[in-house]
């Protein structure tokens, strides 16, 4: 029902697609994966009318489209909806709003019909499986709802293909099934979707067909049947991975932190007590919205806990603000890499100091030599793929973005590293290269809190493991005795496991 | 209880304005003479109506500073017209028309070269207002036509006509922004310009015409304000921009775009707009006028600030916030 | 940063240098470069400070504001609290941290957008700065050794201002471009969650740059004030649009993160070189605003034409906007081309507008050969006029007379001045005129104490200077036209309402700004006489109508309600008269009867009504054309000291007494006589 042939598009000389080819029959979900840079934003937004191709075809239903005129709105008129990873939503208007505007056509005149529209958003809603009211503002959403919000219009618009990007990569695994649930029924429906995801795991659940990118053209398609999960990975990296992870045993010093009774009501967060030692990696695992960021941002000083304590090295300390955290040797590597990680219009050199400025400044005067130097060093440790490091954060790629975030708070020489989502939206090669690094810190004594809503990692780089429920740790496992069953077992508190545990 | 929750902006200043109105009442009764009432409302109605066009380009997530300066051209142009022998509903109709001629200059620096508004508005301000000030040399405009001042109407029967024609735009407005996609589309460029691309809405057209529109009713502001008087001094709406946008604030609109209402705005016109003439019948000296000006802009907008505070926003806003 | 922005700048500023150098032989002085140091040191430090707060991504509209409340407080504390002249600086720059600490606060501890906090704290400041003075209050007499700072010079040459620029520039360069606190701006102005995540201390940051404006506006009222001799409330109207207009040219982005010291410095020069060249030029000075516009939408469309293309990498895994980079894909070539379109505009504006003028000028003296080249032999005389503002309807009538006087004569006639009240401005122009060395200087002077230096200035270089319709002081011109003393205005007002109300009753006065001069001066004169001569007279209130008509009227139909036992209007600002008028005419209050200070034309029709019942005036075509005539005269050595007479041609001959060419009374114009006035 949707062939792409051939496209090709250049961003100021740059190749982003070198003629990439695709084909989406009714009732399919079509899984597209690739590394980060691959192709496949571009792919999308030029299928969806946001950018313009240089060449190439595009057929919908044996119609040919011309791509030169494809706007947002004929894309929609032509049956083609998208779900992005973060909604693109109205914050200051009703959900039923927000539907409605991408839903309704007609004279930019004709009188709204207020009634209509929740009622049929209520019914969108409740197709989408969820049940909350039309009439909230869609800033006062979670951002679950916000992709619920998403789906009930790409259903309501009777889209006929469906393009998911990364739709789960913020969801609680509840929320991923639902979700299946919802795509399953789309595609009995006859819907075709195109389903693009770094979670190799949904991709063999749910799709029919793969297809591979790879340095913006096609490298294969095949039916899921036909082709193995470590044939996708050498696909898409061009290269053979080793599947494990690069841990290896640190005999574990002092406790290094000793988190005692934090609680914040507003943040969420409840009665959470855990140790790190040097040369350990914690992992936090626990769904969306169980607390682990908000955990991390409580100790880092970003919020103010109601009570609790947190002891350094066994000495009580003060923390009202990130200074003071940074002070007493904590770092944390933000999960929202774009907004809080890095600083995409500033420089890789002024990006690696800005936590640290102390070090490369004199009386308070940044030195640019020094300064550079730093940042240098770290491109070599850290392998930063770029071309000089007065060049900015932004021009990276993803992966290589989270390792310059990685590199800022490593110049800052912490004892102890919390890391949130380290390998979210990195491409394989670099989630491979930030475990290395994360080894060698613990190998030098460092103390690691990883939060990761990936289970293989957890259970591949933790030497424990918290799992985090509500707001609180519900339990900490060891490594020995840790299975993904059991953890998800925890985070979700199923009955049954509950009682083993 | 959504409802009040909603409108809690408008209730605010409603109370802040009935809080006043009580003050008045209590130490000055003779501020709620009818012919006093009719005086603060006809010297408001053309701050009201740039407020409102104020209000559409706020709405939409962007800022005109040039109002005040639109507003001046549009009155020299009326009347210079109106002497020149140009019939009187031509004058009516060319005034507005020039003045959404101006705003469409910003709307399409604004919309179609994606510079921001404050920019552009800021030169445009200062060229307009240099420009005019240039071409007449401070001249007043004298000797109208005898049917200028009321517009061809009596003294008695001018304001209620300009009464009915502000109620009605006003109400045309509000419909237009609540009831109609034209207008919904308004709040969706200002709450989240790409998504609104992604939805389909022409975000460009939307600024432009805003711009545009805040042209047109700076222009009809500055008729309806002329017509109150037998001459016309080319100094005219200095300070304007400031007041309109004050107003807009004061009744609850986000500067950043998508968040607002025309009642708020209405409502900040009234306040602002009693608030020197209240002043005065309270004797208190003219010279602090400003300073009450400034302590009700902070307030409303500190107020407004810890509101928004409780209401936990958790959509990441996809553009910087504007200024 | 961008390097490349500030090379475009540079080449407009030399653009503008080359050009004015080649068409004014004054301009490339050194002199002249300096005095232009000099106007702009003020706006200098706001422009400088502004540069990081919009760096943050920030504004301050406050600024302007706070030069008027820091120069009140300077006076208050040196002249009311007996301060030492340095405590006293220290307390004003003090006032300017507290208030830039509460716009900082309301910014960064509450989140509060900036552009409506400093709205309000705008309104707020100027308020209080006219709630201390009551409006009128104005603070001179500040010692010699304080004046030296805005008005002496270093080794002669360099006014002693300039270097303070200088510091405050490398100090903000330092601070924003070097500093570890400088890069903490930057990267607020990129976002400040992620500035915060990096364990940045942004509140304080934030609170900081917000607090170093209002130090800086502090400074720059006390330089201005230095510079001025006279501390009021409405020091730096205005000034914060100007100050942005600088760091937005100089490649600022209002959304944050961009903008430079360098930068900034290019864009205030760009203005301020525009500005003296255009008055060099003798263009007149609306159309610097003009330019400016044009100028500032050149520089930032080309601005965004450049930098709208997208990153050489596609990086993002978002769908982020890429609206603009679509469309706007451009090549250096491109720019460059449009870049040279615009300039080539703005220049043909110039162009035209400066033969439009010459063409105007040659229209109004038909013998005129061309101001700008003149011949060495028998070259005609230039005569430089000034009124206090240019808009202003009693000027306009004023200059009717000049340029009568300027065609009798044969001489070339400069008519500028500010657009608005601005003693720093009529200085800047009596500098420029200084260096494009005319024959004559008349004034009506705005402030006396700031003006004299120049005036005096310009007397050392041989130039004639006049003053007229108010004086500087008296070694500082050779004449003045003397229309009507503060006393003689004063004394007929106040005689006048008292006939008009058989000296019993109550009456109502509406003033210009509340800061004005002029109209304070003959308030003080009528409270004295109310108090001496007529004790059954009230005065019940005084309203400022800011020189606006519809505020006149507005606060004239105030008036009558509050105090419906007000028998008499006086309006003492000359549009405030016929705003009166109308006010009572749409009233029908036939028993309140208007007078005031106004012009004749704007009046007749309510004085045909019977609602104005006198205007109070001295014939200013008159003093317009006997002022030019004094000029002339004085340029050509026919007046000379001693003499006790002076042609006044139309005007018959005219009494000299001592340094003071005298017009006449005040013309008392009511219904009998107003119809034989037409200006």
């Amino acid at each position: 029902m949707l062939t792409a042939t051939a496209i090709r598009k250049s961003y100021a000389g740059v190749r982003a697609l070198k003629g990439v080819s695709f084909d989406l029959a009714p009732g399919e979900v079509h899984a597209l994966v690739g590394e980060n840079g691959a192709g496949k934003s571009t792919l999308i937004k030029i299928i969806t009318g946001a950018v313009r191709a240089d060449d190439g075809a595009l057929e919908v239903d044996d119609e040919a489209v011309d791509l030169a005129r494809l706007t947002p709105a004929r894309a929609r008129e032509l049956g083609i909806a998208v779900i992005y990873q973060q909604p693109a939503l109205f914050p200051d208007l009703t959900v039923s709003e927000n539907i409605a505007l991408t839903l309704e056509h007609g004279g930019a005149w004709r009188r709204i019909d207020w009634r209509a529209r929740t009622d049929r958003a209520r019914d969108l809603l409740a197709r989408a499986g969820a049940a909350f009211d039309p009439d909230r503002l869609a800033g006062s959403l979670s951002m679950p709802e916000q992709q619920i919000v998403e789906i009930a219009r790409a259903i309501g618009a009777g889209a006929r293909v469906i393009l998911m990007d990364e739709p789960t990569a913020s969801l609680t695994d509840r929320e991923v099934d639902r979700l299946f649930d919802v795509v399953r029924t789309l595609r009995e429906t006859g819907t075709g979707i195109i389903y693009i995801s770094h979670r190799l795991d949904e991709v063999f659940t749910l799709a029919d067909r793969v297809t591979i990118l790879r340095d913006g053209e096609t490298v294969m398609t095949a039916p899921r049947g036909a082709v193995t999960r470590d044939e996708v990975v050498r696909h898409m990296a061009g290269r053979e991975l080793a599947t494990v992870f690069p841990k290896r045993a640190v005999t574990p010093g002092a406790v290094a932190l000793d988190v005692r009774g934090l609680t914040s009501t507003t943040a969420g967060v409840f009665d959470v007590s855990f140790t790190v030692r040097r040369g350990e990696i914690l992992g936090l695992a626990g769904l969306v919205g169980s607390g682990r960021t908000e955990l991390a941002e409580l100790i880092f000083g970003l919020r103010r806990p109601d009570r609790g304590q947190i002891l350094i090295d066994g000495q009580p300390v003060t923390i009202d603000r990130p200074a003071d955290a940074i002070a007493a040797g904590l770092a944390y590597v933000p999960e929202d890499r774009r907004r809080h990680g890095v600083v995409l219009e500033m420089p890789i050199a002024a990006n690696t100091s800005l936590a640290n400025l102390a070090a490369v400044s004199r009386h308070g005067l940044v030195q640019a030599s020094r300064e550079r130097a730093l940042a240098e060093r770290f491109r070599q440790d850290l392998q930063i793929k770029a071309s000089s490091v007065v060049a900015n954060a932004g021009t990276l790629s993803g992966g290589n973005q989270q390792k310059v975030a990685l590199a800022r708070w490593l110049a800052t020489a912490p004892a102890i590293l919390i890391l949130d989502e380290p390998t979210q939206g990195v491409d394989v090669g670099a989630k491979a290269e930030i475990h290395g690094v994360m080894q060698a810190m613990v190998e030098r004594g460092m103390a690691v809190i990883m939060i990761s809503s990936e289970l293989p990692e957890i259970l591949g780089m933790s030497d424990r493991i918290a799992v985090m429920r509500e707001g609180t740790i519900c339990a900490i496992v060891d490594r020995a005795d840790a299975t993904p069953e059991r953890i998800l077992a925890l985070a979700l508190a199923r009955p049954a496991a509950e009682a083993t545990a | 209880m959504i409802v009040v929750a909603r409108h809690r902006a408008e209730l605010s200043i409603a109370l802040a304005i009935a809080g006043l109105g009580l003050v008045l009442a209590i130490r000055a009764p003779g501020f709620f003479v009818a012919g006093n009432l009719l005086d603060v409302l006809l010297a408001t109605l053309p701050v009201l109506i740039a407020a409102i066009g104020a209000t559409l380009v706020i709405l939409a997530g962007e800022i005109d500073i040039s109002v005040g300066s639109i507003f001046a051209v549009c009155s020299v142009t009326a009347g210079v017209l109106a002497v020149a022998g140009v019939p009187l509903p031509l004058v009516v109709l060319i005034a507005p028309l020039v003045g959404a001629l101006l705003g469409a200059i910003n709307g399409a620096l604004v919309a179609w070269l994606s510079l921001p508004s404050i920019v552009v508005t800021l030169a445009t301000m200062v060229a307009w207002r240099d420009a005019l000030r240039w071409i007449t040399q401070g001249a007043w405009v004298q000797g109208l036509p005898a049917g200028f001042q009321w517009l061809g109407l009596s003294q008695a029967s001018y304001p209620v006509a300009a009464l009915i024609v502000t109620a009605g735009l006003a109400l045309a407005i509000l419909r237009g922004l609540t009831q109609v996609p034209a207008g919904r589309a308004i709040y969706a460029t200002g709450s989240n310009a790409e998504a609104a691309r992604l939805a389909g809405i022409d975000t460009r057209r939307v600024r432009f015409w805003t711009f545009a529109a805040a042209g047109a009713l700076a222009g009809l502001a500055a008729l309806l304000n002329a017509a109150r008087f037998s001459q016309i001094p080319p100094n005219t709406g200095l300070g304007l921009e400031m007041q309109v946008i004050a107003a807009v604030v004061v009744g609850g609109a986000a500067i950043t775009g998508g968040r607002g209402s025309l009642a708020g705005t209405i409502l900040g016109v009234v306040l602002l707009g009693m608030l020197g003439p209240a002043l005065t019948f309270l004797g208190v000296s003219a010279s602090w006028e400003r300073a009450f000006q400034g302590a009700i802009i902070l307030v409303a907008v500190g107020v407004d600030a810890l509101r928004a505070r409780r209401v936990t926003t958790m959509v990441p806003r996809r553009e910087p916030a504007r200024v | 940063m961008s390097r490349k922005t500030e090379l475009v700048l540079a080449a407009v500023l030399l653009a503008e240098i080359a050009i004015f150098a080649g068409t004014t032989d004054y301009f490339l002085t050194i002199g002249n470069l300096f005095e232009i140091g000099r106007f702009t040191t003020a706006l200098g430090l706001l422009a400088l400070a502004m540069t990081p707060v919009i760096v943050t991504g920030g504004i301050d509209l406050s600024v302007g504001a706070m030069m008027g409340l820091a120069a009140v407080s300077l006076g208050i504390l040196h002249q009311d609290w007996h301060w030492p002249m340095p405590v006293a600086i220290a307390g004003a720059l003090g006032v300017g941290a507290i208030g830039g600490g509460l716009n900082g606060a309301c910014v960064s501890r509450f989140g509060l957008p900036p552009l409506i906090v400093t709205l309000g704290s705008l309104a707020l400041f100027r308020g209080v700065a006219e709630g201390l003075t009551g409006g009128t209050a104005s603070y001179s007499n500040f010692p010699a050794a304080f004046h030296a700072i805005g008005q002496g010079y270093l080794g002669g040459i360099v006014p002693a201002q300039l270097p303070l620029l200088a510091a405050a520039a490398i100090a903000t360069y330092v601070l924003l471009q070097r500093s570890t606190i400088g890069r903490a701006w930057y990267a607020i102005g990129f976002g400040d969650a992620g500035a915060r995540y990096a364990g940045l201390p942004v509140t304080r940051r934030l609170t900081q740059v917000y607090v170093i404006s209002g130090l800086a506006a502090a400074l720059a009222a006390v330089v201005y004030v230095a510079h001025i001799g006279q501390a009021r409330s409405d020091a730096g109207n205005g000034y914060e649009l100007n100050a942005i207009t600088a760091v937005v040219l100089g490649g600022a982005s209002v959304t944050g993160g961009r903008g430079t010291v360098a930068g900034t410095l290019l864009g205030l020069f760009i203005l301020a070189v525009l500005q003296n060249g255009l008055q060099l030029a003798a263009l007149p000075s609306e159309l610097v605003g003009v330019l400016t516009g044009v100028v500032l939408v050149g520089a930032i469309a080309l601005d965004r034409l450049r930098s709208s293309r997208p990153p050489s990498l596609p990086a993002s895994s978002q769908p982020v906007a890429s609206q603009p980079s679509q469309e706007l894909s451009m090549k250096n070539t491109q720019v460059a081309a449009i870049c040279i379109a615009i300039l080539a505009g703005a220049m043909v504006v110039a162009g035209t507008n400066a033969w439009l003028f010459r063409a105007l000028t040659r229209n109004s003296a038909p013998a005129v050969a061309g101001a700008a080249d003149p011949s060495p032999t028998g070259r005609r005389l230039v005569i430089a006029m000034m009124p206090k503002a240019k808009g202003d309807p009693y000027f306009v009538s004023c200059r009717l007379g000049a340029e009568e006087a300027a065609r009798e004569l044969g001489v070339d006639l400069i008519w500028d001045g500010p657009t608005g009240l601005d003693a720093a401005r009529q200085n800047e122009l009596v500098e420029s005129w200084i260096t494009r060395r005319v024959d004559a200087i008349a004034v009506s002077v705005e402030n006396r104490a700031s003006i004299s230096t120049a005036l005096r200035k310009a007397r050392a270089r041989g130039i004639k200077v006049i003053t007229w319709d108010a004086d500087a002081e008296p070694d500082a011109r050779d004449y003045f036209v003397n229309q009507a003393t503060p006393e003689g205005i004063g004394t007929t007002l106040v005689d006048e309402a008292a006939r008009l109300m058989d000296a019993t009753g109550d009456f109502a006065i509406v003033t210009g700004a509340l800061a004005a001069p002029n109209q304070n001066a003959w308030i003080a004169v009528i409270r004295e006489r109310l108090a001496s001569t007529y004790p059954h007279m009230r005065l019940v209130t005084i309203q400022p109508s800011d020189d606006d008509r519809d505020k006149a009227f507005a606060e004239a139909q105030t008036i009558m309600r509050v105090y419906p036992d007000v028998k008499l209007i006086m309006a003492i600002s000359a549009p405030a008269v016929p705003g009166a008028a109308e006010a009572v005419r749409q009233a029908n209050r036939r028993d309140v009867r208007v007078m005031g200070l106004s012009l004749p034309n704007m009046n007749k029709p309510y004085v045909h009504d019977d609602i104005v019942q006198t205007v109070v005036l001295w014939n200013t075509t008159n003093l317009g054309y006997l002022t030019v005539r004094a000029a002339a005269l004085a340029a050509n050595g026919t007046l000379s000291p001693g003499a006790t007479s002076l042609d006044g041609g139309r005007l018959g001959a005219i009494e000299v007494r001592g340094e003071e060419v005298l017009l006449g009374t005040p013309l008392v114009m009511t219904k009998e006589n107003i119809d034989g006035f037409d200006f």
